[in-house]
């Protein structure tokens, strides 16, 4: 069971935090439930940076490739000369994989945020815990140092 | 845990957001109900039309030579266009961090989706047999037949699809943390829908770092697609060789009346739902002024396009492009031209002076102007060049029939009804972000 300490107060709940780890509470234990995005607690007790920013890149690439090799590889199936143009016609295909290159990347990097925060989380979901607007810290059990 | 008084003032604070913004989501009034009645029917109109434009051929429609595209890719444009500043207001000034965006962004989105959902609907409507619309997916099909990607009509399908995919998924990545939210303000069959669309979210450290990350890269993804769509729209018209149509300044000239039309859509939408919702505290008059800001500014550009655009008519020695634009100017069209001119760049001009800009009843009445001079434009510029082009002998005149208006002015009761539905259930306002910078 884990330590709760629940605050109305911004301020007072990032005091509260700022102490735990000057205590020598590892920061690990420490979980903090927010009603909306206060930057100071990745100051207080930085994490590594959201791995979301991966799939974005890697989404956005697979876009553009996919985008490239279908045009170009479709064109090349049926070699059809359309209005005098060659049958690779770069320039309107790069307005293809531009498309599919945000269409993929923007797919892509929200899937990497439900995958990385457990997003639909059946937990969540099911949780009767409501804290409205309160600042919460909870703390697991373990040995202070 | 807490007991000071300034910890009272904020927790008060942070209830009265609560209160405020779902309060809008409580048991509808009179003068609601009859507005959604009313836009309802109005697009009830537009499917009863479309069916019978189904049933009876496009001959029903008024499309005769030579003015092929007619009112129905006029509303294709300017819906598409209307959607444009949800996304400049949602995603460009997020990077900008322009804060008054936490007032506008969430109905600025919503707009954004309903706008595309109307807009969509048009190309399958002036296809005559909608029901092959898919021809214009790539698909694996048996002839091994593959769609035209030199086509810059199957570029618009990819365009925008895609815009309207990442603005859906922008719009409801905005909402889920004010969905769990205002879980805990409501009871029974909401309760249990907005506990769903939640996700679960609990606001947990890690979970606001990776959403914090989402949303800035959802918003870079979205940008470049302000600039391009309505490009993409434009060479619809810019890659063909009629006279007033071929003319590369076509894409940022789309751009920046796009921005105007949807900026002048927003003051429309936001005017009247602030009043209703008693949204005073949120939206003020000061992020009106910078929304009237941006109107303007469009407006100039808007205007100096306009002038480049005859400018270069008249320079150019092409004769067909001059006749063109004094056809456009001086003939059958003259007072849709004119009408276009007073409401697009006469009138935003009034918004140099402050005391205009902060006076929401002027806006309004403002807003409603472009919106006329923006579809006037979109129809000046489809149907004044294809009645007049190049051979005397093709020229005619458009003349719509009631199964044309009723279909565009359905879509006006379409796009209504999903906007007054939107603001009755889902939250008009981005409550965590108001909440962050209270």
């Amino acid at each position: 069971m884990a330590d709760r300490m629940v605050f109305d107060d911004r301020e007072q709940f990032l005091e509260a935090l700022r102490r735990l780890l000057r205590e020598g509470v590892p920061g690990e234990r420490i979980r903090v439930i927010t009603p909306f995005c206060v930057p100071e607690v990745e100051e207080i007790l930085p994490g590594t940076r959201s791995r979301v920013r991966f799939f974005a890149l890697i989404g956005a690439a697979g876009g553009t490739v996919t985008g490239l090799a279908f045009t170009i590889l479709t064109a090349l199936s049926w070699p059809l000369v359309i209005g005098g143009k060659p049958v690779v016609s770069l320039p309107p295909f790069i307005i293809i994989a531009f498309a599919l290159t945000i269409l993929f990347g923007a797919l892509s990097t929200f899937a990497g945020f439900l995958l990385l925060s457990r997003l639909p989380s059946l937990r969540g979901i099911r949780s009767e815990e409501e804290y409205g607007n309160a600042f919460v810290i909870l703390v697991e059990e373990g040995e202070r140092r | 845990m807490s007991t000071g008084e300034g910890a009272r003032g904020n927790a008060e604070k942070y209830a009265k957001v609560d209160r405020d913004v779902l309060a809008a989501m409580k048991r509808p009034g009179r003068a609601y109900l009859a507005g959604l009645a009313f836009a309802l029917l109005l697009a009830v109109v537009l499917h009863v039309l479309w069916a019978y434009q189904v049933r009876s051929g496009l001959g029903v429609v008024g499309k005769m030579h030579p003015v092929m595209w007619a009112l129905y890719i006029t509303n294709f444009v300017f819906w598409v266009g209307i959607a444009h500043s949800g996304t400049l207001i949602s995603a460009v000034l997020f990077l900008f961090r322009a804060r008054y965006r936490t007032s506008f962004n969430r109905a600025a989105e919503a707009m954004t989706v309903f706008a595309l959902m109307v807009a969509g609907l048009f190309p399958l409507i002036h296809l005559g047999r909608s029901w092959v619309f898919y021809y214009l997916l790539p698909y694996p099909n048996q002839r091994q037949l593959w769609v035209n990607f030199r086509s810059p009509l199957v570029w618009d399908v990819f365009a925008v699809g895609t815009y309207f995919t990442v603005s859906l998924v922008f719009f409801y990545v905005g909402m889920i943390p004010d969905f769990a939210a205002a879980k805990q303000h409501v009871l029974g069959i909401r309760k249990k829908i907005y506990t769903a669309l939640s996700l679960g979210w609990q606001g947990t450290q890690k979970e606001w770092r990776h959403y914090n990350m989402l949303y800035l890269f959802l918003a870079a993804f979205a940008t470049p697609l302000v600039a391009s769509v309505h490009s993409v729209v434009s060479w619809d018209f810019a890659m063909s060789i009629v006279p007033g149509w071929h003319t590369t300044i076509f894409a940022p000239y789309f751009v920046a009346g796009a921005i105007l039309s949807g900026t002048a859509m927003v003051i429309t939408l936001v005017v009247p739902m602030r009043k209703y919702l008693s949204l005073h505290d949120y939206i003020t008059d000061g992020h009106f002024e910078s929304i009237a800001k941006i109107l303007l500014l469009t407006s100039l550009i808007v205007t100096y396009a306009y002038i480049v655009e005859f400018g270069l008519a008249w320079y150019g020695e092409n004769i067909f492009e001059r006749e063109t634009f004094r056809y456009r100017l001086l003939g059958d069209y003259r007072y849709f031209t004119w009408t276009m001119l007073f409401c697009n760049s006469v009138v935003p001009l009034t918004l140099f002076a402050r005391g205009l800009r902060r006076n929401t009843a002027y806006l309004f009445v403002v807003s409603i102007l472009v919106n006329i001079g923006m579809w006037l434009e979109r129809f000046v510029i489809i149907v004044t060049s294809l009645s007049h082009d190049y051979d005397p002998y093709a020229w005619g005149l458009y003349k719509p029939t009631f199964v044309c208006l009723g279909v565009d002015i359905g879509s006006f009761g379409l796009f209504f009804t999903l906007y007054l539905l939107f603001v009755k259930n889902l939250p008009v306002l981005s409550i965590s972000e108001i909440k962050e910078h209270l």
